[in-house]
């Protein structure tokens, strides 16, 4: 079993098509799972810059995991205009300061963001230093991936036929 | 950019609907959000003006069902239309998987198609995406008003290649599905094609 990640933006430094096999799944999940104890939050979660969950630890109450995975990419984006227009490269980080809970996101290489739903009665400064020392471990798994040049994981589950494209989309 | 979770079994794909200002985008995913069960969707997020306008995007996840064992959950968005938002519709525009075009049919909406589709083109461009190459539909809302021009003018003019095209009128819902479906069938093709 594999997460695989396929990416159309030919232009950017992403490639085509990228795989994370299920070892490095559960290596991302972990670290996740970790960092959500450390910190007492209820949920952490790796995104994409394009505003998808992708893996995850714990669960908010009341919250949509889609739903914030969606808006906290855009709030990262919305920042990094923000950066650009003062002259800077980017916010590394963002952090959602709010009376019971509070959301702290951190970019990582530019393609994916950290976030974490946490008591606001934590300590935002802890927050910061575990949620980047997280993000440099799941950059690395992201990283030593790449760099092993591993091939697609190919598990060849979605060779559907046309019949079975029609009876999902059909009437 | 489509998401596969081999592990949760679930296939990912992002669908933009661009066009330009009031041309139907919101409306479009309002119907969809309205028709479908409860269990197939998640939460419509809005971020728009308080005249209603989208200020940012909208935003729909729905799930179409299963295919080899494997959920088909699509994220819809819309990007804001109006001309001086164009840093948003970049940012909406990554990793899309299909984008549909809603044209506005009205004759004094004419040029700001064109305008659009152009931005469209640029914007894609400047991604490393190409219009040509990209799952692709083109709707054309607003058939019921007075001034609607004729389909087949309009189709002569702003259809960029070969893709399906929809007349529509999305505030009473129709051509919204076969407009969605259309798409949803072209992101699924690809991705068969691409080996995932």
């Amino acid at each position: 079993m594999a997460f695989s990640l396929v990416d159309d933006s030919g232009a950017s430094v992403e490639p085509s098509t990228f795989d994370l096999h299920e070892s490095e799944f559960r290596r991302i999940e972990a670290i996740l799972s970790r960092v959500r104890g450390e910190v007492r939050a209820e949920l952490a979660l790796l995104v994409s810059r394009s505003g998808q969950a992708v893996a995850a630890a714990g669960a908010a109450e009341g919250v949509d995991d889609t739903a914030l995975a969606s808006l906290a990419t855009a709030a990262l984006a919305a920042s990094d205009g923000l950066a650009r227009l003062v002259g800077e490269d980017g916010f590394p980080a963002l952090a959602h300061q709010g009376v019971r809970r509070s959301v702290f996101i951190s970019d990582l290489m530019r393609r994916y963001a950290l976030v974490l739903v946490f008591d606001a009665a934590v300590s935002a400064g802890l927050v910061r230093y575990k949620c980047k020392r997280a993000a440099l471990l799941v950059e690395d798994v992201l990283r030593g991936r790449r760099r092993a040049g591993e091939g697609p994981a190919a598990p060849g589950g979605l060779k559907f036929s046309d019949d079975e494209l029609e009876a999902l989309l059909g009437e | 950019m489509t998401f596969i979770n081999y592990v949760a079994r679930e296939i990912n794909c992002k669908i933009v609907y661009y066009g330009p200002g009031l041309c139907g985008k919101t409306t479009n995913l309002q119907y969809v959000y309205q028709i479908t069960s409860a269990e197939n969707k998640g939460k419509l997020i809005s971020l728009a003006t308080e005249t209603e306008r989208t200020l940012f995007f909208d935003f729909l996840p729905i799930d179409f069902g299963d295919i080899r064992g494997f959920k088909t959950r699509f994220h819809l968005y819309t990007v804001p239309g109006q001309v001086f938002y164009d840093s948003s519709r970049k940012l909406i525009l990554k990793g899309a998987d299909g984008v549909v075009f809603v044209a506005d049919s009205q004759e004094e909406r004419f040029d700001a198609n064109l305008e659009s589709l152009d931005n469209l083109k640029e914007n894609l461009r400047e991604q490393g995406a190409d219009i040509l190459a990209l799952p692709y539909v083109l709707q054309l809302n607003k058939r019921d008003l007075p001034s609607a021009m004729a389909a087949e003018e309009l189709t002569r003019v702003l259809r960029v290649r070969d893709e399906p095209v929809f007349e529509s009128v999305a505030v009473r819902g129709d051509g919204v599905l076969p407009t969605l479906k259309a798409i949803a069938r072209q992101v699924l093709v690809e991705l068969r094609k691409n080996g995932a």
